[in-house]
């Protein structure tokens, strides 16, 4: 046992079980030959000095080889390892190694490795272990529909999506926190929302709407068990939808200056464009702002390249651009000349 | 002797590259001259801003250079070419200029108020409406208006205004034909007579330093009614126009309660004048982002700075930018400036400054001065 | 005694002359004083000035220096044109709290007033050559200031027999230069409430530039009384 312990560094291992039956099968024999001649000649101690050392035997133990040495290449890995389980060496027939060392050694070997048994193990998920698995429980599912051949098909028939994750272990507890958040995921243009409820609808959804890819997504962690997230966001669903149909009463206040859209037609540009149009035709400004708002622009020359220019400017934001075309199509409209740019 | 030797090299330098121009005249300026530098009549440039127009630190510079010269440049060009082809006889247009802090609005509309007096204007030339509603000192004499309810009068900033229209005016104030159209009864006693010249008005405002903001608004709607009748052609200018639509302003009544923008009396009248509803005349303001307080200056742009009102009230309007520097025009700056001793150097200095102050006017002569 | 101040004064300005013409090799690299950093001993001082670089350039220096480490170079460090190490010595004496950017832009307003005060005199000059004489550059200016208020001699409190004497003696290079400025801030600081920082600093550098002011006499004054002090000068070394 001695040496098994002098040898026994790690990334040695190896050999170390060599060497430890070459010692023990050596000293057997050496042990015998010593017996039979005690009996031969015995001397007499006089001075009894000698004390009466007995000898240790080496307790024979009969080792038998490792069971994953004795494992047939073909058998069935599923009957072996059948269900999750902590790693054990002797059941698994692979020369796994595992832990840290330092530089330039090998791992430590699967014995008695703590390391293989703390991280969760998925050999009871071999695929022939899967496909056993599964052809077990074909028998309990129906028939897939056949009109939902493509993803079109499934996408214009169902086209809620919910997403929800599995997580495997091999741990003691089977469950996963993770599992319990469920995505649900619809695209807006198949809930077929008239022009207030879709605005109505993307306030209320806020951040959930990816304008990009048009998925409208709901997430629930709120609740513990899959179960209730799952209900709550086929709620919030439902919720959301009905209520974008509704109109409150306070919803009618909404006027040009909440800035969503600017039409030119209502605001104060067509009336001093008008008004300005008039002074130049010495003509009498008296028009009600329901005249304001019908006047035809297209008598004015340049008018329309105006209207555009405003509304762009006030609808896509102030920048060097906007304001660079306003400018132009202000020139225009008075007849004044471009402004040249120099090079230089 | 290094000095001198050193200044000999400066003008050889500044030889290569011509940065003045004789022409004197705006009007007469084109293409050709963009970049170059005219020198303004002493006696002229005295007249003109000698109550006020130019911003300080140019003045300083006026000084040291001893003289005052203005660069030529494409948006004061672009603005006189519009005033030359646009038909007067047709409301008054108005043109904004805009840009970034520092990159020559202000003399830009200096260098017009220039062509504007070669070219026989009135001017209305307003030099910073900051002054009066933003950075005022702590005590501003301020009165609540007689004539109008809830209106606040700045007395002594509209006489000193009247005293920068009369100088810049001399010559047109003395002309018979501009005559009130009106009587105008200040008290018991003092009465201004319909018919009588616009120059007593003037005085009148200047002499009775309480009356001055009911003067201007009598002066404003005597002079568009004069522009009108073709009797003058009016140039108006304001200079950080934008301070008007800024709500507030840093005055306050001795009750304590900060006055709105809209409650001065001086922004009404100048308001009136700004509105496209009388002929022979060209309006020209400036929105500055430094003229407002620092809430209010993320952008330089005109919709920004106007608030929805101001650009109201404004639309339809032209908008010029004033830019930085092109190359050729920081080239043209910086041997002016060796000329006149301003710059000194090494010639790699040019390309140092010019990546320092990323051709911004303003900041090149800041970062000229310590050199 | 007399002979032996004069000598004294003599091995002083031959000090001074090779200490000043050290510094003029040496000054557009090296700071005076380490700054603290996380660097160890070893790194050397940044080489950030161009003609510095050519220079080694020039000598085939470069190659030595590849395998040394440098620390990075300060952010006043720069390879900039108009980069001057005296001007970067003047704001560190200016600032206070550790607000550079004030003193910088105080230095910076000091000079811009020099300037303009030097053109306007340039304008009025009449003659060629009293317009030569006027030095333009603020630079110059501080620089000549700077030379102009150096002291040559310093006094050293010894204690004798109960007594402590003002012993003259030699002054190093730094500590001249520390004195020039340091008088000369003394004197930009010794004003009316109502005049500014940099207004008092630009007639102060242009007096000293001129060699007459409050700093120049500072400086002969303390001439004077080593001179005065001669008889002590023996305390050094006994």
């Amino acid at each position: 046992m001695s040496v098994f312990i002098k040898y026994n560094k790690p990334g040695s291992l190896g050999t170390i079980f060599n060497v430890q039956v070459l010692w023990r099968f050596n000293s057997t024999t050496a042990e015998t030959v010593r017996k039979e001649e005690d009996e031969e000649f015995r001397v007499l101690d006089i001075l009894k000095k000698r004390d009466r050392q007995q000898k240790r035997t080496a307790r024979k133990v009969n080792i038998q080889p490792d069971r994953a040495d004795r494992m047939a290449t073909d058998q069935n890995w599923g009957n072996v390892w059948p269900g999750p389980k902590t790693f054990h060496p002797s059941s698994v027939p692979l020369p796994l190694r595992q832990g840290y060392v330092p530089k330039g050694q090998a791992p430590p070997g699967k014995k008695a490795n703590a390391e293989l048994m703390k991280i969760p193990n998925f050999l009871h998920l071999t695929p022939p272990a899967i496909k056993t698995q599964c052809e077990a429980i074909k028998k309990y599912c129906t028939e897939w529909p056949k009109l939902l051949n493509s993803e079109d098909a499934i996408e214009k028939h169902y086209p809620v999506e919910v997403i929800t994750s599995d997580y495997c272990h091999a741990s003691p507890t089977i469950r996963n926190p993770l599992a319990r958040i469920v995505h649900l995921r619809v695209k807006l243009s198949t809930l077929n929302l008239d022009k207030h409820a879709k605005d109505k609808f993307l306030r209320l959804v806020g951040d959930c709407y990816d304008e990009k890819t048009d998925f409208v997504t709901f997430v629930s962690d709120r609740c513990p068990m899959r179960k209730q997230n799952l209900d709550y966001v086929n709620y919030l669903l439902t919720a959301c939808y009905h209520e974008s149909w509704n109109v409150e009463e306070w919803e009618k206040e909404k006027c040009e200056d909440d800035m969503e859209y600017y039409d030119w037609d209502n605001n104060a540009s067509k009336k001093s464009l008008v008004n300005w149009h008039l002074r130049c035709n010495n003509q009498e400004i008296n028009l009600t702002d329901e005249e304001y708002k019908n006047y035809d622009i297209s008598k004015i020359s340049n008018a329309n390249g105006y209207k555009e220019a405003v509304s762009s400017l006030m609808n896509d934001g102030e920048n060097e651009d906007t304001v660079k075309n306003y400018g132009s199509a202000v020139r225009k409209l008075f007849g004044l000349p471009e402004r040249k740019f120099v090079q230089s | 002797m290094f000095s001198r030797n050193l200044r000999n090299i400066c003008r050889r330098y500044s030889q290569n590259v011509t940065f003045r121009t004789v022409e004197a005249s705006p009007a007469q300026q084109n293409d050709n001259q963009i970049g170059l530098f005219y020198t303004m009549d002493k006696n002229l440039s005295k007249k003109l801003f000698g109550q006020g127009g130019l911003p300080k630190s140019y003045m300083k510079q006026t000084k040291t250079f001893t003289e005052t010269s203005l660069m030529v440049r494409q948006p004061a060009l672009d603005v006189i070419e519009c005033i030359k082809s646009s038909d007067l006889n047709q409301p008054a247009i108005r043109y904004v200029l805009y840009g970034e802090m520092g990159t020559g609005k202000t003399l830009t509309l200096a260098h017009l108020i220039h062509y504007a007096h070669d070219d026989g204007f009135l001017i209305v030339h307003v030099p910073g409406v900051s002054q009066w509603l933003w950075k005022v000192p702590r005590l501003k004499e301020m009165s609540n208006s007689q004539t109008r309810e809830g209106f606040v009068d700045l007395p002594l900033d509209a006489a000193a205004w009247l005293l920068h229209f009369k100088s810049q005016n001399q010559v047109l104030l003395k002309n018979e034909d501009l005559k009130i159209s009106k009587e105008y009864v200040w008290s018991k006693r003092e009465t201004t007579p319909a018919g009588a010249p616009l120059a007593d008005l003037v005085e009148q405002g200047i002499a009775r330093v309480k009356y001055a903001c009911d003067v201007i608004d009598a002066l404003v709607y005597e002079i568009k009614q004069l522009s009108n009748n073709n009797k003058c052609k009016t140039f108006v200018a304001v200079d950080g126009y934008n301070c008007f639509f800024y709500p507030r302003t840093r005055l306050s009544t001795p009750t304590k309660k900060v006055v709105m923008s809209e409650e001065v009396s001086l922004t009404t009248s100048f308001m009136e004048i700004t509105k496209n509803d009388w002929k022979n005349g060209v309006i020209v303001v400036t929105v500055e982002d430094i003229s407002v307080p620092r809430d209010h200056q993320e952008s330089y742009l005109p919709r920004y700075l106007l608030y929805k009102k101001g650009f109201e009230h404004l639309d339809p309007f032209v908008p010029v930018k004033v830019d930085r520097y092109s190359e050729k025009e920081f080239l043209t700056c910086a041997s002016y400036y060796r000329d006149r001793l301003w710059l000194r150097g090494p010639e790699q200095l040019e390309s140092e400054l010019k990546l320092a102050s990323a051709c911004n006017p303003y900041k090149f002569m800041e970062l000229c001065a310590p050199l | 005694m007399r002979n032996l101040t004069l000598i004294l004064l003599n091995r002083c300005q031959s000090q001074l002359s090779r200490c000043a013409f050290n510094s003029t090799v040496k000054i557009t690299q090296n700071r005076f004083y380490s700054r603290p950093t996380s660097f160890p001993d070893y790194y050397q001082n940044p080489i950030f000035r161009k003609e510095d670089q050519a220079k080694l350039i020039e000598n085939n220096d470069l190659s030595k220096l590849a395998t040394t480490p440098f620390r990075p170079p300060a952010s006043y460090e720069t390879s900039s044109v108009y980069h001057d190490p005296i001007v970067n010595k003047v704001i560190n004496h200016v600032m206070e709290d550790g607000k550079k950017q004030l003193a910088r832009s105080l230095v910076e307003k000091a000079f811009e007033n020099i300037k303009r005060i030097q053109i306007e005199r340039y304008h009025l000059a009449t003659t060629p050559e009293e317009k030569s004489k006027i030095i333009l550059s603020p630079k110059d200016v501080l620089h000549k200031a700077i030379e102009n208020c150096k002291p040559l001699l310093q006094l050293t409190p010894i204690k004798r027999g109960g007594i402590t004497y003002q012993v003259p003696g030699p002054i190093t290079e730094k500590r001249s230069l520390f004195l020039a400025i340091k008088w000369l801030l003394d004197a930009a600081n010794e004003k009316d409430r109502t005049v500014h920082f940099p207004e008092q600093f630009a007639w102060e550098l242009l007096d000293a530039a001129n060699n007459t002011g409050k700093v120049v006499k500072r400086k002969q004054d303390l001439h004077r009384q080593c001179e005065a002090n001669r008889a002590y000068a023996h305390y050094r070394w006994q």
